[in-house]
């Protein structure tokens, strides 16, 4: 194969990485919709996607390792294609994590559950992904320190949410009687806080994405953890 | 080798003895632009300035360079490049080439081996040479191993000396029966490893190797590959390669020549092939130049 091939197979990889990521993002979007809309029809178009993503995974890690094996990339090369192996990785965890969004939407009755800006944080979430995806498409360094800070914000947002839920729970007189009103309210709860740590857990692998890049770029492994 | 320290000190001496009678020759404390990576390491061969011409080509150009006892170092790099050159220089081989003048300096443990009392055939069983065709001699296996100790007079424990010398070039286990036979019904592999095996009978300290394995098959090559790690525990190894993949599995260090002659980088081998410093190695390892 020749150089040129090489080249070709190189960009397509970054065109396909970008592919999945618009692809996660969308998802990520769809789930979140569900659950704000409580729309049961919508959350299950996003759980039957999973499969769609999980595919395009395993298709974008063979041609990683086809690159490893047969072209056997070097310096700047080597670095993308391990970044880009890195990469998919976090995104498919970020599609199982709109799935687990979209399960938690399905279920949701929430009548009984504090009230929890959701949406702020999935919105922040959401954006820090397809900030890192384009940060890797446009090899933008910068872009990646700036998602890495942004985090902060992030945990800090999902930190309270937590504490918000937590208090509401302390401060409610429980009607310890009524046991399905107990039952549905430790429901309610549960769901919400994992959909808090689900979004969390969206901006970390945002980071993720942003820390392959930099080192992809710079080899600077400072968001690398 | 029985004792590293004894033998090291004795290598030195000898070196002293077989090259020079120049009490004074090729202090290195002038050099303030040496390529090296690890001041830690010991240099044994160091060139500094290097020219080197064919006629009115210039081969070589001011290649300045240590490089470590005891490690694996590759030069990689386009046809062309003086790499091979290079490595003809330290041992002076090219001094067989009526049209090659060399300019600079080149140092075999602080002693300038283009000085005129250097002896070219004791420098050469200090630094043995291996080629990138296996080259026996049409005689035994033992003869071929044999040959550069009886030219020394060095026959005393000779089968004991021969026996040493195939165990460390991986060969004794094939050949311990049929050392009378003739070198050449060996297979290209196995003459390799018998030119390696004949290369440290004598003794030497360094072994320049000029692609030693582009001709061999991928099983024949990779004995030769472990047998290079093996060696460098007694030998400082420097290969010449054109597979650079070779050069990312075996060497510890590796040198980046492009056209004109010009030694670009020098470096531990994973920074030179995961981050080069050079854009110009960068577009020469990944195949965007050359």
């Amino acid at each position: 194969m020749s150089r040129e091939s090489y080249q070709q197979l190189l960009d397509e990889l970054r065109e396909n990485v970008v592919e999945m990521g618009d692809l996660v993002v969308e998802r990520l979007e769809a789930a979140l919709t569900a659950l704000r809309t409580v729309d049961p029809e919508m959350a299950q178009s996003v759980i039957d996607g999973d499969e769609d993503i999980n595919e395009l995974y395993l298709a974008l890690e063979a041609d990683c390792i086809d690159l490893f094996a047969l072209q056997q990339p070097v310096a700047t090369d080597l670095r993308f294609v391990a970044a880009s192996f890195k990469i998919i990785t976090d995104l498919e965890r970020v599609g199982d994590l709109a799935t687990n969004l979209a399960a938690y939407a399905q279920s949701a009755d929430r009548r009984l559950a504090p009230e929890v800006d959701v949406d702020t944080i999935g919105r922040d979430a959401t954006e820090m992904v397809e900030r890192s995806i384009d940060a890797y498409r446009r090899e933008d360094v910068e872009e990646c320190r700036a998602i890495a800070a942004d985090d902060d914000a992030l945990d800090a947002l999902c930190q309270r949410a937590s504490e918000t839920v937590a208090r509401d729970l302390i401060e409610r007189e429980a009607d310890t009687d009524d046991g399905w009103a107990v039952e549905q309210l430790l429901d309610d709860v549960s769901r919400l806080l994992l959909t808090v740590r689900d979004l969390e857990r969206v901006g970390d692998h945002a980071v993720n994405i942003a820390a392959r890049t930099l080192y992809m770029v710079e080899t600077d492994s400072e968001l690398i953890y | 080798m029985a004792n590293e320290n004894q033998s090291a000190t004795a290598q030195q001496s000898d070196t002293d003895q077989l090259i020079s009678t120049d009490p004074g020759g090729g202090g290195l404390s002038e050099q303030s632009d040496n390529q090296t990576v690890d001041s830690e390491t010991e240099s044994v061969v160091q060139s500094q300035n290097l020219d080197v011409y064919y006629g009115d080509t210039q081969a070589l150009q001011d290649i300045t360079i240590e490089i470590p006892s005891n490690r694996v170092t590759a030069m990689i790099g386009p046809s062309g490049c003086g790499k091979s050159t290079f490595l003809r220089c330290i041992n002076r081989m090219n001094d067989l080439v009526d049209i090659a003048r060399v300019e600079g300096d080149l140092y075999f443990h602080g002693q300038n081996v283009y000085d005129d009392y250097v002896d070219p055939v004791a420098l050469r069983r200090r630094i043995g040479m291996v080629f990138q065709h296996p080259n026996p001699f049409p005689k035994s296996i033992y003869d071929n191993v044999a040959y550069g100790l009886r030219i020394q007079g060095n026959t005393e424990n000779l089968d004991a000396k021969v026996e040493q010398s195939l165990k460390r070039a991986a060969l004794w286990d094939e050949v311990k029966d049929r050392l009378d036979d003739s070198a050449l019904d060996l297979s290209g592999g196995q003459q390799q490893r018998l030119c390696i095996a004949r290369a440290i009978a004598v003794d030497p300290e360094v072994i320049l190797m000029d692609e030693p394995a582009s001709a061999l098959d991928p099983i024949a090559t990779s004995q030769i590959e472990d047998l290079i790690e093996e060696l460098a525990e007694e030998y400082t190894v420097v290969i010449v390669t054109h597979n650079m993949q070779q050069a990312a599995r075996i060497s510890d260090q590796t040198a980046v020549f492009l056209t004109g002659g010009e030694l670009v980088e020098f470096d531990d081998t994973d920074k030179i092939f995961e981050n080069p410093e050079s854009q110009r190695v960068e577009d020469y390892i990944t195949g965007k130049f050359g």
